[in-house]
C-alpha cells in the first residue's frame, strides 16, 4: 500500500469517527423529543401512576436530560449501549443475537440482486430496445414500485401455499436442529460445522425473503448495469476490439463488462449498507429474527437504549460498507486517493 | 442463459422435494406474534400471552379455572385456607411432597420467597399486592412462614375472598425455586435477568428455550403433581404478520393461528381442516369523556353521547361481529355481570340531552385513539355519530405510549381505548372504571363522584355475596347515568385451530387471565 492510500485511508476513518459522533447526538435527541413515556409504554395503559414514577426513578429516566446523555455518551465511548428495558439484556447482546440474521439475509439478497441485476443488465444494453430491454425495464419498473409487503405475500402464496415448493417462515423448521453457533448466521455455521441438513433447510428458508429484499436492489442494479454498458459499448477501445476481429462474448465480457462495473460497484455497496437495516417488512413477514424487527418492537415500547445502540449500530453498519466502497474504489482508482 | 435457467429452475424444484415436516400428535404448535414478549419472570411479567407462559409454567397457591364463561380460583399447591374473623388474616396449607421440575422440595419457603421477590423487584405487577397492603416495607410482618407447609399474609383490609384468591391465582403468584433463582442472581436481582427466558417452576410445564422472534419451547413436567399434561411439547412460533399464520394453518405446519382478523376467521368458516374457537374476552372498548372538561361537566351531555353511538354498526361494521354488546364495565361471565343494555342509537333524545346540557348547537371536542386500524375505525365511527347532534369531534391519532401518557396526566378531552382486566374479580374493574381514589380511568377523566367510589371500594370488602352482587348492579345504574363512559363492546376472542386439536375451547374460555394449555390434546 501506497502512503497516498495510507493516507486517504486515515482520512476516510477520521471522517468516519466524526459522523459517528454526530450520529450518537442526533440518535440520543431525537429518541428523547418523542412526546410520550418510555415507562407508561412498558408498563401499559393499567399501571397506576405511582409505579410509573418509581419505574422512571429506577430506570434514571427522571435525570435531567444533560445527565442522561452523559451518561449514554460515557457508555458509548466504553463500547456500552445500555440495557434494553424491554429484553433486561445489555442491548449489544441483543443486537449480536439479531445482527447476523439480518447480515444472511442481506448476503444472499445481494448476491441474488447481483446475479440477476448485471444479467439483466447486460442483456438490455447489448440488445438495446428489444422485447428483452423492454422486459427488463418493467422488471425493474415492478421492482422499485411494488410494496415490499405485497410482493412478499405473492410469493408466500405461491411458492409455499400453492406449490409448496419452499417453505413460509422463520430461519428453519420447526424439527431441524440448528447448528452450532459460530458466527450465528445459520446457513455460514451449518456450512462450517458440516451440518447439511441445517444447512440445506436454512438455503430452502432463506430464497423467499432474500428475492423479496432483492428485487428493488435488483432493479437499481440492472438499470445502472445497463447504463454503464451503453456508455462503455460506445467507446472507442470496443470499436477497436471488435475491429480486431475478438467475439462478441469477449468484447462484451472481458472488454466492456470490466470496465462498465465500476460505478455498479458504488450502488452495490451502498446497497448493501442499506440491506444491513434490517429489512423490517421482509423480516415481519417472514418471521424472520433480525435487527429491523428488534428496533421496530423497541420504538413501539420506546426502550430507548435500544432504539439508540440499533440505531447507531446500524449507522455505523452503513458507514463501513460505504468506506468499503470507497476503499475499493481508490485501490481501482487512483483519481479517487486526492 | 438456457444452462443457467435450468439450474435455477432445476435448484427450486429440487428444494421443493423435500418435504415439509409433520406435526407429532404429542406436539402442538402454536404461531403468534411473539414481539410482545418481554420477560417470562412471573414477578415481572405482565402481557396477556406471555403470561399463557408462564402460567403454564408456574404454579401458585390458586389456579385460575374457567367453566361456562366464569372464572374462578381453585386451590392449586394451597389444599386448605382460612381467613381469621377480623377478615385480614389469610392462613394456607401447601400440599405435602409438592418439587420444582428439578426435584427441588416446595414449600413455605418457596412461597415466602416468592410473594416478596415480587415487591422486592418492584415491576409491573408489584401494585396488585400493593392493593391488598402487602407492600416491601411490611412484606417480612404481612408475608410470614408458620411452618415448613403454612404460610400466613396479612392484607391492610378484611377484601372479599375473591379478591384477594384471584389477585394470588395470577400469573405473578407463581412460585420459583429459591435455589435456583438465587444462584443465578446477579448484582442482587434475585435471578430477574435469568428468569426472563428460563424457568424454575413447578407447573404443568418446563421453558426450554425462548429464541426471541424466533421460537419459545415448552416441555411437559413429568413432576407437575397433576400427572404430565398429554401433550408433550408446545412450540410458539413466531409469525408476526397475520397472512403468514393464516397459510400455515391452512397447510398444516401450525397448529393454531394465534393473531388472525376477522376477515381472516371469517374465511375459515366451513373448512373441513380448520375449526374456528371464539370466546368472550377479558377487557372492555370504551369511549372516555373528560368530566372536568368543558361541556363534559355536565352529566346530561355526557349522556347524550351515549344515546348518540351507533354501538350496533361498531359491533358489525368494525369488528366484524366478533363483539359482546356489553354496556356496563363488568365482563360477561363475571359475578357482578350486568346484563342491561340501555343505550342505542336515538338521536332525538341525544339531541333533547344536549340541548338540556346546555349545549343545544353542539361544540369542538378532540377525539384521540391509537394507531390501530380496528381503534381508528371506532373513532371514525363515533365521530359520524357525533355529527348527527352537533358535536365536531377532531380525531387525533397517536401512539398508545404518547395517548397514554397523556391520559395519565388528565390531558385528553375525548379518547377510545380499551381496559384489560388484572384480576378475575369484579373489583378489577369497579374500582378503575367508579373510583377516582385508586389513580385510574375515572381519575385520569376526572370523574370525582364520592358517592360511586365509595360504593365501589365497599363492594371490594362485602363477604356475602348476594349483597355484594346487589352493590354492583346499584353502582352500575348509578354509572350508566352519571358516569363518563360510553361502553362500545366487549371484544370476542377468536382462533383458528386445525381440527385434529382438541379440547382448545376448553382451554381458552377464560383467554387473557386464564389459558389452561394442559386441557389440550390430539
Amino acid at each position: 500500500m501506497n502512503l497516498k492510500l495510507g493516507m486517504y485511508i486515515l482520512k476516510r476513518l477520521s471522517l468516519m469517527a466524526l459522523v459517528m459522533f454526530g450520529v450518537s447526538i442526533i440518535v440520543f435527541f431525537i429518541a428523547h423529543v418523542i412526546p410520550a413515556d418510555p415507562v407508561g409504554a412498558l408498563l401499559g395503559g393499567n399501571a397506576p401512576p405511582a409505579l410509573v414514577d418509581q419505574m422512571k426513578h429506577q430506570l434514571g429516566l427522571d435525570k435531567p436530560l444533560w445527565e442522561q446523555f452523559e451518561i449514554y455518551m460515557v457508555g458509548l465511548l466504553h463500547g456500552n449501549f445500555g440495557t434494553s428495558l424491554k429484553s433486561n439484556r445489555p442491548v449489544i447482546q441483543d443486537i449480536s443475537e439479531y445482527f447476523p440474521a439480518t447480515l444472511e439475509l442481506a448476503i444472499f439478497s445481494i448476491i441474488f440482486s447481483i446475479i440477476l441485476g448485471v444479467i439483466l443488465g447486460i442483456i438490455s444494453a447489448v440488445h438495446r430496445n428489444s422485447w428483452a430491454d423492454h422486459f427488463s425495464r418493467i422488471f425493474s419498473i415492478l421492482g422499485v414500485s411494488m410494496p415490499v409487503f405485497w410482493t412478499g405475500l405473492i410469493l408466500l402464496l405461491i411458492f409455499y401455499y400453492l406449490l409448496g415448493w419452499l417453505p413460509g417462515a422463520g430461519q428453519l423448521s420447526l424439527f431441524t436442529i440448528p447448528p452450532k453457533r459460530i458466527t450465528g448466521m445459520v446457513i455460514f455455521d451449518a456450512l462450517f460445522t458440516g451440518d447439511w441438513a441445517a444447512f440445506w433447510d436454512g438455503l430452502r428458508h432463506i430464497v423467499l425473503p432474500s428475492i423479496v429484499l432483492g428485487y428493488a436492489a435488483t432493479a437499481s442494479i440492472g438499470r445502472i448495469t445497463r447504463a454503464s454498458m451503453l456508455d462503455v459499448l460506445r467507446q472507442d477501445f470496443i470499436r477497436t476490439a471488435k475491429a480486431k476481429g475478438l467475439s462478441k462474448r469477449i468484447v462484451i465480457y472481458r472488454h466492456a463488462l470490466r470496465n462498465a462495473l465500476i460505478p455498479v460497484i458504488t450502488v452495490i455497496g451502498l446497497t448493501f449498507g442499506g440491506l444491513l437495516e434490517g429489512a423490517v417488512l421482509t423480516e415481519t413477514i417472514f418471521g424472520w429474527p433480525g435487527l429491523g424487527r428488534y428496533i421496530v418492537n423497541a420504538l413501539l415500547v420506546l426502550d430507548y437504549p435500544a432504539i439508540m445502540g440499533g440505531t447507531f449500530f446500524i449507522a455505523l453498519a452503513y458507514s463501513l460498507a460505504n468506506l468499503a466502497v470507497d476503499l475499493t474504489y481508490a485501490a481501482l482508482d487512483p483519481r479517487m486517493r486526492i | 442463459m438456457h444452462k443457467f435457467t435450468f439450474v435455477l429452475v432445476g435448484l427450486i424444484l429440487l428444494m421443493g422435494i423435500v418435504g415439509f415436516s409433520t406435526i407429532p400428535k404429542d406436539t402442538l404448535v402454536i404461531g403468534a406474534n411473539t414481539g410482545i414478549f418481554i420477560t417470562l419472570d412471573p414477578a415481572v411479567c405482565y402481557e396477556v400471552l406471555p403470561s399463557v407462559v408462564v402460567m403454564n409454567t408456574y404454579s401458585g397457591l390458586f389456579k385460575l379455572e374457567s367453566s361456562n364463561g366464569v372464572i374462578k380460583t381453585v386451590p392449586e399447591i394451597a389444599k386448605s385456607y382460612e381467613i381469621s374473623k377480623d377478615g385480614k388474616a389469610w392462613t394456607f396449607h401447601i400440599r405435602h411432597g409438592l418439587t420444582f421440575f428439578d426435584g427441588d422440595p416446595l414449600t413455605a419457603d418457596a412461597v415466602i420467597y416468592s410473594y416478596r421477590r415480587v415487591l422486592k423487584l418492584n415491576k409491573s405487577p408489584v401494585w396488585l399486592y400493593e392493593s391488598i397492603g402487602l407492600t416491601a416495607d411490611n412484606m417480612n410482618k404481612t408475608i410470614k412462614k408458620i411452618d415448613d407447609y403454612t404460610v400466613q399474609i396479612i392484607t391492610n383490609k378484611p377484601y372479599a375472598q375473591n379478591v384477594v384468591m384471584s389477585i394470588l391465582a395470577e400469573s405473578w403468584g407463581g412460585i420459583v425455586d429459591p435455589k435456583i433463582t438465587e444462584a443465578h442472581s446477579v448484582n442482587g436481582d434475585m435471578g430477574s435477568r435469568w428468569l426472563t427466558d428460563h424457568s424454575a417452576s413447578s407447573g404443568p410445564y418446563i421453558l426450554k428455550t425462548w429464541k426471541r422472534n424466533s421460537m419459545i419451547v415448552l416441555e411437559a413436567n413429568d413432576r407437575y403433581w397433576r400427572g404430565a399434561p398429554k401433550i408433550k411439547r408446545i412450540i410458539i412460533r413466531d409469525a408476526p404478520e397475520s397472512t403468514n399464520q393464516l397459510l400455515s394453518l391452512k397447510r398444516g405446519d401450525i397448529d393454531v393461528a394465534w393473531n388472525l382478523t376477522p376477515d381472516q376467521i371469517n374465511s375459515l368458516k366451513g373448512s373441513n381442516n380448520v375449526k374456528i374457537v371464539t370466546t368472550p374476552g377479558q377487557s372492555d372498548e370504551y369511549v372516555g369523556m373528560n368530566a372536568g372538561w368543558g361541556p363534559f361537566k355536565n352529566a346530561k351531555v355526557r349522556l347524550a353521547v351515549k344515546y348518540a353511538i351507533d354501538y350496533q354498526s361498531i359491533i358489525k361494521d368494525v369488528v366484524g361481529g366478533y363483539a359482546i354488546n356489553n354496556q356496563g364495565f363488568i365482563p360477561y361471565g363475571y359475578f357482578g355481570y350486568v346484563s342491561q343494555t340501555p343505550f342505542h342509537m336515538d338521536i332525538a333524545k341525544a339531541k333533547e340531552l344536549l340541548k338540556e346540557g346546555g349545549y343545544p348547537n353542539g361544540f369542538e371536542v378532540e377525539l384521540v385513539t391509537n394507531t390501530t386500524e380496528r381503534r381508528r375505525n371506532e373513532a371514525i365511527s363515533v365521530q359520524s355519530a357525533l355529527a348527527k347532534i352537533g358535536i365536531k369531534a377532531r380525531i387525533t391519532i397517536m401512539q398508545a405510549s404518547q395517548m397514554y401518557s397523556k391520559f395519565r396526566q388528565q390531558g385528553l378531552q375525548m379518547i377510545v381505548a380499551g381496559w384489560g382486566v388484572d384480576f378475575p374479580d369484579a373489583d378489577a374493574l369497579a374500582k378503575p372504571f367508579a373510583d377516582y381514589r385508586v389513580k385510574q380511568l375515572a381519575w385520569r377523566l376526572m370523574w370525582y363522584d364520592d358517592y360511586a367510589a365509595n360504593l365501589a371500594e365497599k363492594a371490594g370488602f362485602e363477604k356475602n355475596p348476594a349483597k355484594r352482587e346487589q352493590m354492583y348492579e346499584d353502582l352500575t345504574d348509578y354509572w350508566f347515568l352519571n358516569g363518563p363512559f360510553a361502553m362500545l363492546y366487549q371484544p370476542l376472542q377468536y382462533w383458528g385451530v386445525r381440527s385434529e386439536v382438541k379440547g382448545f375451547d376448553k382451554a381458552v374460555q377464560g383467554y387473557a387471565l386464564v389459558c389452561d394449555l394442559t386441557e389440550i390434546y390430539k
